[in-house]
């Protein structure tokens, strides 16, 4: 079970960023080639990721690439770089179907054969960015046992809504038909970014609602966000403790060969295990909530 | 990680209310607007203007940054910027002129000191090595003798009187070097330059014709002369085109002489004739003195000959005294080009 | 590979370097290096610079490098990037880039 909370955007042109990113420790890392790329910087941010993906710095974060679409001159030359270099999930942009998904699958499949990697080794998310993608949400995310997430990628959507951001009120369908979709595919669900980097107390206001909702996780351009964000997301010392005697109580029923577990003489079920056993990693990740 | 600065390019000539922002952030910056600037790579924060630099060629100038945002980043970028923009118009050597207290920000930013007018201004360039790998070409074609003489010359075009310069000076020496000025912004283009001279100075047998370079007599060495109709010479801006040649090109090549014709019309060239005593003879240099030699004009039909009087006769369609002013190719050549 | 136009590629901000290509009328590859951390990594720059130049097979070209303390992995990036522009490549064997 792999915590992602923070996925933090680094622009891939930017070399400084790169070389010094993995200090901020989010939990997954995401070189973007897309949008934050001038036309100009393709090919360049294209090597300088190649290369960063092979330092040793990120051996030890969960790396994430978002590709250029497929259907644009760099996209499939993204995908050639990056699954050779080791990335651990590919994003792909302007996700509207599964068939999009199986297009990049095979891509991803030949590369992996052609460059030695393990087939199936190369995990994929999808970005949500517009009205026929969160309405063909479920489809995406169990598109492949490859997919890992999927993240609802604000603007474009919000465009293609025909609205603009607001208070939230614009995303709200989306954003429930996203975690809907990532919960019954066994997937992660990932929020848009909060693009104004000043504004704390908005960010918090947002990361409180998109918690309360489920998500688990957020995509972050300032690496200022990363420690609100996880500190928002940390449980309190009650719920850690609770935890804990949920853990232990279910250990000690495996141990003793009990179908079932109980505390304080009520039976607790499998998704309250599992969730405690979330509790526990994220106390673990970043303590409890200051 | 927003990137709060955001650059693109303008034309000043054509956006005249971003033209009044860069005056403004230039007067700011005390600099002056250079009208002959096409492109403006501008830096704007949110609606503000923030940073300007100009290209004009393979020249960088008017570069400023608002005083309140003097930090490496924004600098640096807008540097990076006019670099790039420089390289899409075909330009990966550049240069620029900037006053002598500013040249370890420039250093910052890739460039180069070439020359220096102490307390005045310093010319950069964008490379290491440029004039490093130019004077490593040059000595290349060092001639033996005690005696080296050299020549620049535009040659717009060439004339007797060229020939006449050239003759002397050959007669004089043991090796002479002859460069033809590389700028294409005369009124004859480089090729043909080059051309005519080369069969002026034929026969001569100690001679080694060179192409120029932009390390003399270029728009980066020295502007002024490419705008003389300005009516200013600038007393920097020879100094410096003197001080390299001085520094770089002479000691390459062992020239111990420079020769060249007095000037009884241009004042920017007469005025070019005495900065080259001064800096090529008289100041202080850690490089040799190099002895300037000045050679009157050969007089035809009592008017000294000219370059300039060639054009002048031109413009007025008097090819009657052409045979008098210019050797056989030049001649033909106008003949076939300006005859009618 | 040649370099048969004039190129560059990367910045002058910390952490990054500026690579400038330019062609040679012969087959030589002149490399000259600088950086704000020459006495320290001077050396260790140029063996990533001539192992990436190896690796490309480049035989005619002068890179200049104006380097501003960045690691390894962004150098061979932007002298990739840089050699790639100037020789006019654009169908890569990443194989042959790590």
């Amino acid at each position: 079970m792999k915590l992602r909370r923070s996925m933090l955007f680094l622009p891939g042109a930017n070399a400084a960023m790169l070389s010094t990113a993995f200090v901020f420790k989010p939990d997954s890392i995401m070189f973007d080639l897309e949008d934050a790329v001038s036309l100009r910087e393709k090919d360049a941010a294209r090597l300088l990721v190649f290369h960063a993906l092979q330092n040793p710095v990120y051996r030890d974060i969960e790396t994430v690439v978002r590709i250029n679409p497929l259907n644009t001159p760099f996209g499939l030359a993204d995908l050639e770089a990056v699954v050779r270099a080791g990335v651990d999930i590919v994003r792909l942009p302007k996700t509207d179907s599964a068939a999009d998904v199986h297009e990049l699958e095979a891509e991803v499949e030949r590369i992996e054969k052609a460059c030695g990697r393990e087939v199936g080794s190369t995990k994929l998310m999808a970005a949500i960015e517009s009205a026929s993608g969160v309405v063909n949400a479920l489809s995406i995310a169990t598109s492949s046992q490859r997919m890992i997430g999927i993240a609802l990628a604000g603007f474009d959507y919000v465009m293609d809504m025909q609205t603009e951001r607001g208070d939230g009120t614009e995303l709200f369908y989306a954003r429930c038909a996203v975690l809907h979709a990532a919960r019954v595919a066994g997937i992660d669900a990932f929020d848009v970014v909060y693009s104004d980097v000043n504004d704390e107390e908005g960010f918090l206001k947002e990361v409180e609602l998109i918690k309360k909702l489920g998500f688990n996780g957020k995509s972050l351009i300032n690496p200022r966000q990363i420690e609100l964000l996880h500190n928002a997301y940390a449980p309190t010392e009650e719920d850690v403790d609770y935890a804990h005697r949920v853990v232990a109580a279910a250990e000690k029923a495996e141990r003793e060969g009990l179908g079932v577990v109980a505390l304080n003489g009520k039976m607790i079920d499998a998704p309250i295990v599992n969730h405690a056993k979330r509790v526990l990693q994220k106390a673990q990740a970043s303590g409890v909530r200051k | 990680m927003n990137d709060e600065f955001v650059f693109y390019t303008i034309n000043p000539h054509k956006n005249w209310d971003e033209g009044a922002e860069i005056q403004r952030l230039l007067t700011l910056c005390d600099l002056d607007m250079d009208e002959g600037i096409e492109t403006f790579v501008v830096g704007r924060q949110g609606r503000r203007l923030v940073a300007c630099a100009g290209l004009d060629g393979d020249i960088v100038k008017c570069v400023a940054t608002a005083p309140d945002l003097r930090g490496e980043s924004l600098s640096l970028k807008l540097m990076g910027e006019v670099i790039n923009l420089a390289v899409e118009q075909g330009h990966l050597h550049l240069f620029l002129f900037t006053h002598p207290s500013n040249v370890s920000f420039f250093g910052g930013c890739g460039f180069y000191e070439l020359a220096e007018v102490p307390g005045y201004v310093t010319l950069m360039e964008n490379t290491p090595v440029g004039i490093k790998r130019y004077s490593d070409q040059l000595r290349k074609l060092t001639q033996p003798g005690d005696k080296i003489g050299c020549i620049v010359m535009n040659a717009n075009p060439f004339t007797f009187g060229h020939q006449y310069l050239v003759r002397l000076a050959a007669s004089q020496c043991d090796w002479l070097h002859v460069f033809v000025v590389r700028e294409d912004v005369s009124q004859f283009s480089y090729r043909d330059r080059y051309a005519l001279v080369s069969a002026g100075v034929a026969g001569v047998p100690n001679l080694t014709l060179h192409h120029g370079s932009e390390y003399m007599v270029s728009r980066a060495t020295f502007p002024d002369y490419f705008f003389k109709e300005k009516g200013m010479v600038g007393e920097c801006c020879s100094a410096i085109d003197l001080i390299l040649f001085r520094k770089y090109i002479a000691p390459a090549l062992g020239i111990t002489h420079r020769f060249v014709g007095t000037e009884p019309f241009c004042k920017t060239t007469r005025k070019y004739n005495d900065d080259m005593k001064q800096w090529l003879q008289v100041a202080d240099s850690s490089a040799p003195a190099v002895t300037v030699v000045e050679v009157p004009r050969t007089v035809s039909s009592n008017i000294a000959i000219s370059a300039s009087e060639v054009r002048r006769l031109l413009r007025s369609g008097d090819m009657a005294k052409m045979p008098a002013l210019v050797p056989r190719d030049t001649l033909n050549f106008l003949y076939s080009n300006y005859a009618t | 590979m040649k370099i048969i136009k004039e190129a560059l590629a990367g910045t002058l901000e910390s952490s990054d370097l500026l690579v400038k290509v330019t062609p040679l009328p012969e087959d030589r590859v002149d490399v000259v290096i600088q950086s704000e951390v020459m006495h320290q990594f001077g050396e260790q720059i140029r063996q990533v610079v001539l192992a990436t130049l190896q690796q490309l097979g480049l035989i005619s070209g002068q890179v200049v490098i104006e380097d501003k303390g960045a690691l390894d992995c962004a150098i061979r990036a932007r002298v990739q990037a840089a050699i790639l522009r100037g020789a006019a490549v654009d169908q890569l064997d990443w194989s042959k880039l790590s």
